[in-house]
């Protein structure tokens, strides 16, 4: 899924209501889509925000900029080309037959996922990875059924810290 | 030692709005009533010191605070109720949005009790107005009243300005709370003043001072800033030609040797030339939108230095990609540029000889020989009585590109109009704001009569607050725009153009109290604008003009500016 036109925008923002509402209207304004956005307070009254969305490099530049002009938002990164540790949730209903479950337990355990829950052979499982190993994680499950899927979608932070932002 | 404590100001939550913008120094607001803002209306007779001009519509008091905003630097405020008062004020916010004008709207919500829950009036205004606003709050506690307010106006006003809407739940006005106008404000996303960054003004003096053809655009930031005898200052020690967009009119005297006039689609030829040519263009307050560039591929080919000065760093690449940023309000940029500012090359003498020529190839030209009143005879005796002074407020169409490109000031003015949104029915309560704002100035208005009847309901609002606003209607029986395109760009089908079954507009004038003159000859064109001026109070000039006369020069869409198109010679 990952193209060379997916870009990653890392925000820090007033958590007040509606900033959400605000951030996506400014990117949808530019006909871009977002593929995934998670938010989540990160205490001080402010919250961050990792925005994936499929577009080049210079329409998210751009689009970059007029985020950063809104009012709520402190500060805004392209973080797509940075070293970043990138991280996505994934969550799953998976019918593991018994014969099976011990081959299943070890491969899902060499993913780093484990069992959160278990009721008459179907299993809810959960993995933390990086984005692009949630694919692997994924052909792994599809051979049960994969009956239910949630995903969080990337959160991500640079792997160092940034002075401030441009604005 | 313990410092006495202030006095504790209770009061209700209407008080403190209207006590906030007694803080803020606001003179005037332009409302209307309604269920959601009826706590504001019964305390507003105790707050003598701000004066509530009563409109017809509440998309009138948006054109009106929008008028007085450009025409007094101030911000303009206005009131509305919930639902369809506050929705009717939405174009009027786009208007003030896409032109960078100062506004402070401030609208009844219903209780907080019933809000999201399709109440009698109620609509999502937060929601509606989001993108046609910088900001806007939703005030849902009694103690975010003072603070949200003081943060409208101060975003309103500062960096690049723009409208700011607080909706204000009716219970929340209704309930008391402790008036502490802040002093601080916390804003951690918000600094325009950080964002400045002078740091190319070098660069850019030493480009502009070995460029051999440059050419210097100015839009509305110039204005807004206030950064007009910089402008002038820069191009007479320079010796750079300016030309401005449609809402940089006004920056620089159109009669000034180095004036080029109006620039973009609908430009001067010898403007559009000079742009074509121009070996260095730098560009100051203005957003280089597709009006201004034609076709973008087109534009400027020989340019091999791009300035931009814009205090919005989000305008930087936006259309145009240039070569050295300043990030900066007009004003400052042009006051640290003054001093590193040197004459060019021996070779510019060449350039503005070549701008010249163009200016004699390409004159601003008219048809007066089919027996027609001529707009542009209306306007150049309109023109000729303003006297470089007056302020003109223009509507949206041909009417609004012939007062643009008839404008002609010996220094800088005031032209007002709806440049980026493109709003008909702008003109009229703009130039009733304006002349709110501005009483000491004659304000002349503009428009076509398809733009003026859309908002025409606000002539009472002339009447009931003694304006002296002359309107100058130039009646051409069509909306004359549309048709020109259709007949050019479109096949020539003229597809719902007429607009043959209007009002009497004399009749229209009596029955709002108004004075009128008619005239369909170009003879009588002095003795109406005589009665007009002789007459105090607001007066209206129905001028019959020829129904076919069209706006040149004009760039065939879809084309660069090379392909201008001018007004066929036929004297």
């Amino acid at each position: 899924m990952t193209s060379n036109r997916v870009r990653v925008l890392s925000l820090v923002v007033e958590d007040d209501p509606g900033v959400l509402e605000r951030v996506a209207s400014q990117i949808r304004r530019r006909g871009i889509n977002i593929q995934s956005l998670t938010v989540g307070p990160v205490g001080g009254g402010r919250s961050r925000m990792t925005v994936t969305v499929d577009a080049g490099h210079a329409e998210v530049d751009q689009v970059a900029k007029q985020v950063d002009k809104l009012i709520e938002v402190i500060e805004v990164h392209d973080i797509t080309d940075d070293p970043i540790v990138s991280r996505e949730l994934v969550v799953a209903r998976v019918d593991v037959p018994e014969h099976a479950r011990e081959t299943f337990l070890s491969r899902l355990s060499s993913f780093g996922g484990r069992v959160v829950d278990a009721l008459n052979g179907s299993l809810v499982v959960e993995v933390s990875a990086a984005p692009d190993q949630v694919e692997g994680f994924l052909s792994l499950l599809r051979p049960y059924g994969l009956s239910e899927l949630a995903r969080s979608g990337p959160v991500a932070m640079r792997k160092s810290a940034y002075g401030s932002s441009h604005k | 030692m313990i410092e006495a404590k202030p006095q504790t100001n209770v009061m209700t939550g209407a008080d403190i709005v209207l006590s906030s913008l007694e803080r803020e120094g606001v003179e005037v607001i332009f409302g209307y009533p309604g269920g959601a803002n009826l706590p504001i209306y019964q305390r507003l007779p105790e707050h003598p010191a701000l004066r509530h001009v009563l409109v017809r519509h509440e998309q009138g008091a948006a054109h009106m605070a929008d008028g007085y905003a450009r025409a007094t630097g101030k911000p303009g405020v206005v009131f509305a109720t919930s639902g369809p008062g506050a929705l009717n004020l939405v174009t009027g916010l786009a208007t003030a949005f896409m032109d960078s004008v100062p506004m402070v709207a401030i609208t009844g919500q219903v209780n907080t009790s019933v809000v999201g829950r399709d109440a009698f009036q109620e609509s999502d205004v937060i929601g509606c107005t989001l993108p046609v606003t910088k900001h806007n709050y939703l005030v849902t506690r009694v103690e975010d009243l003072a603070p949200c307010i003081r943060k409208a106006f101060h975003l309103a006003t500062t960096g690049r300005p723009g409208p700011v809407l607080v909706d204000v739940c009716k219970d929340v006005q209704q309930a008391s709370g402790i008036f502490d106008y802040p002093d601080e404000l916390t804003m951690p996303g918000y600094r325009p003043a950080l964002e400045a960054d002078l740091s190319a003004i070098g660069l850019v003096a030493g480009k502009l001072a070995e460029a051999e053809r440059p050419v210097i655009l100015v839009g509305h930031g110039v204005l807004l800033s206030g950064a007009e005898a910089e402008l002038l200052e820069l191009a007479e020690k320079t010796g750079i030609p300016v030309g401005t967009t449609l809402l940089g009119i006004g920056a620089f005297p159109t009669e000034h040797p180095l004036s080029l006039h109006m620039t973009g689609f609908m430009g001067t030829g010898w403007c559009l030339r000079a742009v074509q040519n121009a070996d260095l263009l730098m560009m100051v307050g203005m957003r280089v939108d597709d009006r201004v560039t034609a076709k973008l591929d087109e534009w400027a080919p020989r340019a091999e230095t791009f300035i931009h000065v814009d205090i919005d760093h989000s305008e930087m690449g936006k259309n145009v990609r240039p070569h050295i940023e300043v990030v900066a309000d007009a004003k400052r940029a042009l006051q640290a540029l003054l001093p590193l500012a040197e004459p060019g090359p021996a070779s510019r003498r060449t350039w503005l000889t070549q701008i010249e020529a163009w200016r004699e190839e390409h004159p601003l030209r008219y048809r007066r020989s089919n027996g027609h009143l001529q707009p542009q005879d209306v306007l150049l005796e309109m023109y000729r009585r303003c006297r470089s002074e007056a302020i003109v407020v223009a509507d949206v169409g041909q009417n609004q590109i012939w007062a643009a490109l008839w404008w002609r000031y010996r220094r800088p003015g005031l032209f007002i109009n709806s440049g980026g949104a493109g709003t008909m029915g702008f003109a009229l309560p703009a130039a009733l704001g304006a002349k709110v704002g501005r009483p000491d100035k004659a304000v002349w208005c503009v428009a076509g009569e398809g733009g003026f009847v859309m908002t025409a309901q606000e002539m009472s609002v002339a009447i009931e607050q003694n304006l002296d606003v002359k309107v100058v209607l130039l009646n051409n029986f069509s909306l004359g725009m549309v048709r020109q395109f259709q007949d050019d760009f479109y096949g020539g089908v003229r597809s719902h153009v007429d607009l043959r079954v209007m009002p009497d507009f004399m009749k229209l004038a009596e029955a709002y109290g108004w004075h009128s003159a008619r005239v369909a000859r170009a003879e009588d064109i002095g003795a109406a604008f005589d009665a007009a001026e002789r007459t105090p109070g607001p007066f209206l000039i129905d001028f019959q003009i020829d129904p076919e006369a069209n706006v040149y020069p004009i760039v065939p869409l879809g084309k660069g500016l090379d392909h201008f198109q001018e007004e066929p010679y036929d004297i």
